[in-house]
């Protein structure tokens, strides 16, 4: 069974293999944070609430994205989810191509080099078997389609992935904005997830104070 | 290590259960436990409420066996109700978007007029 941040993961690779350019973006690389906190949750290293993260064990999981995360995760100070997820936000490139080549190794993504524009190299990473991405669409889709109470894994799923700017990979604009209200329902509901969304809007925040600073 | 005493009672069909202390990532799997074979039992209740009342934290993987609870309950058609939350329980509540699907009560007897 794939892990909720490889999950994530898969659903920023493309038809064609390429890596969304979503995924490049900060919000994406704070949700793939956020999904490995909620991993890290699920499996006893850590708990949450709405002013800290609280380490519970060091033991390394195996998986080496979450052992990443969790080894970064030093100090005695206690930090909330939002305040991690900023601090942790440069090894968002290495967590990316954990995850991707962690989903080549279960064989699920193949990885294949080629030219673009006959100079620059380009790598991408097509669907080998496309259930996994299509359970993840699907289950994502019957969440926000349904009027079940979702499991948590769902809800943190549709907020991560809204959070991440992956919905728009497999629903118009359209859909998403009829969907809006069920969206602000079911998904995220989770301290981790909520964690996330107030680190993306602190970055976002900080991004344009950065813009509106005077140039001389 | 946590410490989370949970008790059932049964009025008029309607189980009420009764976290004290914390609910973290230790008591989680035990509260949902409850809460799931309490929901499964050959004798389903009528309407089941979460007194808070004495429940005095809740964490990520708490509020999870929560979200649990209210799906086994929805999926078994019996109404779910929270009642008598403390101000960190309800911020909890509030900020992670629970308590947009559940319905809460100000006390156990405003819930259990409500299922009544």
């Amino acid at each position: 069974m794939i892990s909720l941040a490889e999950e994530l993961a898969l659903l920023a690779i493309e038809d064609d293999g390429a890596v969304a350019y979503t995924a490049g973006q900060a919000g994406f690389g704070m949700a793939l944070l956020g999904a490995c906190l909620v991993d890290l949750n699920a499996q006893g290293r850590l708990d949450a609430d709405l002013t800290a993260v609280h380490i519970l064990s060091r033991a390394p999981t195996g998986d080496p994205m979450l052992d990443l995360v969790l080894g970064e995760m030093g100090g005695e100070t206690l930090l909330s989810v939002e305040q991690w997820v900023l601090q942790l936000a440069p090894q968002v490139p290495k967590l990316v191509q954990l995850a991707l080549g962690a989903l080549v190794k279960r064989g699920i993504l193949a990885q294949k080099e080629s030219r673009f524009l006959w100079v620059l190299k380009e790598r991408r990473y097509p669907v080998m078997d496309g259930r996994e991405q299509k359970e993840a669409k699907l289950r994502i889709m019957s969440t926000l389609l349904g009027d079940d109470v979702p499991t948590p894994h769902d809800t943190v799923l549709v907020g991560l992935a809204r959070a991440g700017g992956l919905l728009e990979g497999f629903l118009s604009a359209q859909e998403i904005h009829r969907l809006e209200s069920r969206i602000g329902e079911v998904g995220g509901i989770d301290l981790v997830v909520k964690g996330v969304e107030a680190a993306i809007r602190e970055d976002q925040a900080a991004r344009a104070r950065a813009m509106m600073l005077p140039m001389y | 290590m946590s410490v989370l005493n949970t008790t059932l009672e049964t009025v008029n069909g309607v189980v009420v259960v009764l976290p004290e202390g914390r609910l973290d990532y230790d008591a989680a799997a035990g509260f949902q436990s409850t809460l799931e074979q309490t929901l499964a039992a050959s004798d389903k209740p009528r309407g089941m409420i979460i007194d808070c009342t004495a429940l005095s934290y809740v964490s990520s993987a708490g509020l999870r066996s929560f979200l649990v609870g209210a799906r086994s309950a929805k999926s078994a058609g019996v109404p779910f109700v929270v009642c008598s939350l403390s101000q960190s329980v309800r911020e909890v509540f509030t900020v992670s978007g629970f308590s947009r699907i559940i319905e809460e009560h100000a006390d156990r007897a405003a819930a259990l007029a409500k299922l009544g």
